[in-house]
């Protein structure tokens, strides 16, 4: 492990890549750019959650002035489909529409008011059908079916470890409860948008704001029927994604109207779109048992929970695969049932968010311990300590952790941060109507794609005689910091300054596959095929070195633009190196690749096939007030500390983790997609609240430095981390400041006022009023 | 489901100062100044984020005063000043906020980011020196969803801090 002190560029304050473009509005973004006789694509998207298409006549349309193009689904020359795993979603849908997202015709105009009057021109004839929306009522036998002749039921995880009723036999107290999460909302600013256009050879290019540029060119060829290799993906700069742009969107379409008017054409989503389309955070509903000893030791827990994934399959199966596998949380459980079903209905999609899948297994796991410390008489930080994964145990799914849990030091070192000893020197009623609690909640991010998925990514990295270096990467960076990070393990490899690297950003033409920028991966895979593709051009400008200075290889090192000779620097550039390893025939262009590699023993045989093997571990606490007149929740202090390995970037780590708790306590305290028998109530951002200024609470961020040997510099993965345990802590601090188990998200002022209703009337509680 | 009539379409011509360039520009009726800053002029710092003034994104300092171009028509910037932050660096000096920005990581993707500064200039015009929750207060209106917003308001801080604020200052490494 190289140590802290011999690192110039790593862990140090710079400037973010881009920084300079960003501020002076020089940055662009796909809807800012612009080609001659650029049209306007358009989709005209249904209004029934559930309907057979009749007939779509687009005549009228058609003879519109100023409409270029006018297709429905049978003027797709390939795949009908985005064909992401399954090839159910429709590009434009033919037969029937199964959630208010879905398109039926795709315009090209040479204006928006022609693009409008064409979209209000099409005639469609709908047959609607009553379509399901409850996913547990779909789960009946009889219940209408999203597909005819398939289940409602996509699927249904079963993980099973060690002999659950043997366990609960052990168990002193057996305690059940059933939590929900709500539905929500990436609303990253950039609404979704894709500039197509034709080459001269009939290539068809495609910038798009998105995370998976190379995936998206598969989909896109497959769409227009042509080999990939005549497809081209460009990613611009990037509004935000946060997983809602991990699948296509709008790229598909923007090539179809391209290739069908062979001029460009733009396609922009309006936010009320965006909401609509795509994909969003499941709800779940989670019925959690766990048995436990007097002394505070879980036995047993048997976990049964339901997610409404929508009509399509998208990324929900993996979404519950990895809400399944953590929904233990870190702590050891020596046996384990989990069942997860993945249902359809006919509501909006449900995919890749922030977290897939973790807040909510989170949000029930840790509100369960809060339960289980109650009903045993242990203080919440006491129970987790005594429950807490330690380096060398195994997960219910078969994996053991073998790199440093930092489970337990978060835990520890969070608590002495928010003065958890302490607390009861603060007053708990702080005012007439005030009521102050504490909540803590740890958490276990599993990051990478996990076992027996294709989790890799190539890069490109040039050194050039000036001393200045070209990186080539298609990870997205879509405001994580990823390139930032890239072009630091760049610098520090090659022994420049982070200014000397330039990024070329994602381009299929250009940059290789280094698959999605999602699962806190970018860092860990490509950064680690960075450092790859940099030893070849160190040995290089090594064994130049040694050959001028007749110093040993083992003596020298590059920093800052320049040769040192055993810490001392030496008057030799890296430019100088680089000119004489060039005249030498020596490589200075070299592709890095690298394949996610866990250490052998990380799995056990009859481990789930899916489990993940990294893990970044941490612990958030929330002190709140709950006015219980009004049932307002203030948020007064968020303690953060994640153990992220190796914080590569002081500035990006810390944004990405007060960024991460932010959306974790919007998702805690009020955000909520309000769907109506599959109809979105909530489809602009004045009626789908988010954090303003005004409303995120100060917070406490620490991090600790256990380092994954098989990380770059020893970091781990950790965009999604910080997300994770936000809303279970803020529950567990609104349950202990008002006595009354909140177990429901979000606590809203009215839910957490009927609860103190419900007590204040001495009536038995009902749980679940939404 | 959008309005399939049209009006008739009729234009205006409205004078509108553009970071400190007078122009003259003919205009739809019902057209937004974001839509004329964006399109006619390509002052695409000006971000469409809603279109209904939900975001932020699309804020322009117009008299003095923090706008959502989106909800302005551009007949009512007839005789305006306008400034977007193409306006706020001359070649290639950055001004004490995007200095401040650039220095606190106050963004993430960036795309609430002109709308953001603009907000903060604004307010810097009126109040020199604003508190933290002065700063809170005028950014309200503009959501980021990337940061927890505390990298902003340090960076206002930090740029009102400055001495008078020159634009003295060249960029940071990038």
């Amino acid at each position: 492990m190289v140590a802290m002190t011999d690192l110039s560029v790593i862990g140090q304050h710079s400037a973010a890549v881009g920084s300079l473009d960003i501020v002076s509005g020089r940055a662009k973004y796909t809807v800012d750019l612009s080609f001659p006789d650029m049209l306007v694509g358009k989709l005209l998207y249904t209004d029934y959650p559930s309907a057979c298409i009749v007939t779509i006549n687009v005549e009228q349309a058609r003879a519109i002035k100023g409409v270029a193009a006018v297709l429905t689904h049978a003027d797709v020359p390939g795949e009908n489909s985005y064909l992401l795993y399954e090839a159910d979603q429709p590009l434009l849908a033919k037969d029937c529409v199964r959630f208010q997202g879905d398109a039926l015709v795709a315009i090209a105009a040479e204006d928006e008011a022609a693009a409008q009057a064409a979209l209000a021109a099409v005639e469609v004839v709908y047959r609607p059908l009553p379509g399901i929306f409850d996913p547990i009522a779909a789960m009946e036998p009889n219940a209408p079916q999203v597909w005819p002749g398939r289940s409602n039921v996509l699927d249904h995880i079963i993980i099973e470890h060690g002999d659950v009723e043997a366990g609960f036999a052990k168990a002193d107290l057996i305690l059940e409860n059933t939590y929900t999460t709500q539905r929500v909302e990436q609303a990253f600013l950039e609404p979704e948008g894709a500039v197509a256009r034709l080459e001269l050879d009939g290539s068809v290019v495609v910038y798009a704001s998105c995370q998976t540029p190379h995936r998206d060119r598969m989909q896109i060829a497959r769409a227009l029927g042509i080999p990939e290799n005549r497809v081209r993906v460009i990613v611009p700069y990037v509004g935000g994604a946060f997983g809602g742009k991990d699948e296509a969107h709008v790229q598909i379409h923007a090539a179809l109207l391209a290739y069908a008017t062979g001029r460009p054409v733009r396609m922009v989503r309006t936010r009320e779109e965006s909401i609509r389309t795509h994909p969003k955070r499941h709800p779940m509903t989670i019925r959690y048992r766990s048995g436990i000893t007097r002394d505070g030791l879980i036995v047993a827990i048997q976990v049964e929970a339901v997610a409404d994934t929508g009509p399509y399959v998208n990324m929900g199966k993996k979404v519950l695969s990895v809400f399944a596998t953590r929904v233990s949380g870190p702590y050891r459980v020596p046996s384990a049932r989990i069942d997860a079903y993945v249902v359809h209905t006919n509501n909006p999609i449900c995919g890749a968010m922030r977290g897939f899948g973790m807040p909510q297994a989170h949000l029930a796991c840790e509100r369960q311990m809060d339960e289980l410390a109650r009903a045993v008489g242990l203080d919440p930080l006491e129970i987790r300590l005594r429950n807490g994964l330690e380096t060398g145990t195994q997960l219910p799914i078969g994996v053991n952790i073998l790199e440093g849990s930092g489970m337990k030091k978060s835990l520890v070192e969070a608590a002495r941060l928010a003065g958890w000893a302490n607390r009861d020197q603060q007053p708990r009623a702080p005012g007439p109507n005030l009521r102050r609690g504490w909540g803590i909640a740890c958490m276990l991010e599993g990051f990478g794609l996990g076992r027996n998925r294709p989790d890799n990514a190539s890069v490109g990295l040039e050194l050039l005689v000036d001393g200045s270096v070209i990186l080539r990467t298609g990870a997205v960076d879509m405001g994580q910091g990823a390139h930032t990070v890239l072009a630091q393990l760049a610098a520090e490899a090659l022994g420049v300054d982070l200014s000397a690297v330039n990024v070329v950003r994602p381009d299929t033409h250009l940059t290789n596959d280094a698959g999605a920028s999602c699962a806190s991966r970018v860092t860990f895979v490509s950064g680690n095929a960075v450092l790859r593709a940099a030893e070849p051009i160190r040995k290089a400008l090594f064994m130049c070195a040694s050959e001028q200075t007749g110093i040993s290889e083992q003596l020298l090192t590059l920093r800052g633009g320049f040769l040192h000779a055993d810490g001392e620097r030496l008057s030799i550039s890296v430019s100088e190196l680089a000119a004489k390893a060039r005249a030498h025939n020596l490589q200075l262009c070299t592709i890095g690749y690298y394949a996610m590699d866990y250490p052998k023993g990380t799995f056990s045989e009859k481990g789930y096939p899916h489990a993940p093997g990294f893990f970044t571990f941490g612990t958030q606490i929330a002190r709140v007030l709950v006015d219980t007149e009004t049932g307002d929740v203030i948020v007064e202090e968020l303690v953060i500390v994640n153990d992220v390995g190796r914080v590569l970037n002081p500035d990006g780590a810390l944004g990405q983790t007060e960024g991460g708790a932010s959306m974790g306590y919007g998702y805690a305290v009020m955000e909520e997609l309000t769907v109506d028998m599959g109809r979105t109530l909530t489809n602009s951002l004045g009626t789908y609240l988010i954090p303003t200024a005004k409303d995120v609470p100060t917070m406490k961020v620490r991090f600790l430095e256990t380092p994954l040997p098989a990380g770059p510099y020893g970091a781990r993965g950790m965009s999604e981390g910080s997300v994770i345990p936000t809303a279970p802590a803020i529950l567990n601090a609104v349950t202990d400041a008002i006595g009354v188990p909140m177990n429901h998200l979000p606590v809203t002022p009215e839910r957490v006022w009927a609860a103190l209703e419900y007590r204040r009337r001495d009536q038995p509680r009902v749980e679940g009023t939404r | 489901m959008p309005c399939g009539k049209m009006a008739p379409v009729t234009t205006l011509e409205v004078q509108i100062t553009v970071n400190g360039v007078a122009r003259s520009v003919q205009v739809a009726v019902g057209q937004t100044l974001l839509a004329v800053l964006r399109e006619q002029f390509r002052l695409t710092s000006v971000k469409e984020g809603c279109g209904q003034g939900d975001c932020g994104a699309c804020v322009v300092v117009m008299d003095g005063d923090a706008v959502n171009s989106c909800l302005v028509l551009a007949s009512q910037a007839d005789g305006t000043n306008v400034t977007t932050l193409e306006g706020l660096s001359d070649a290639n000096k950055l001004h004490p906020l995007q200095q401040a920005f650039v220095a606190n990581w106050a963004f993430q993707c960036g795309f609430c980011t002109p709308g953001m500064i603009m907000s903060c200039y604004a307010l810097l015009l009126h109040n020199p020196k604003p508190s933290p929750a002065e700063v809170r207060e005028a950014i309200a209106g503009n959501l980021c969803r990337c940061t927890s917003y505390r990298s902003i308001v340090e960076a206002v801080l930090d740029a009102a801090a400055l001495p008078e604020r020159k634009s003295e200052c060249d960029g940071g490494d990038d």
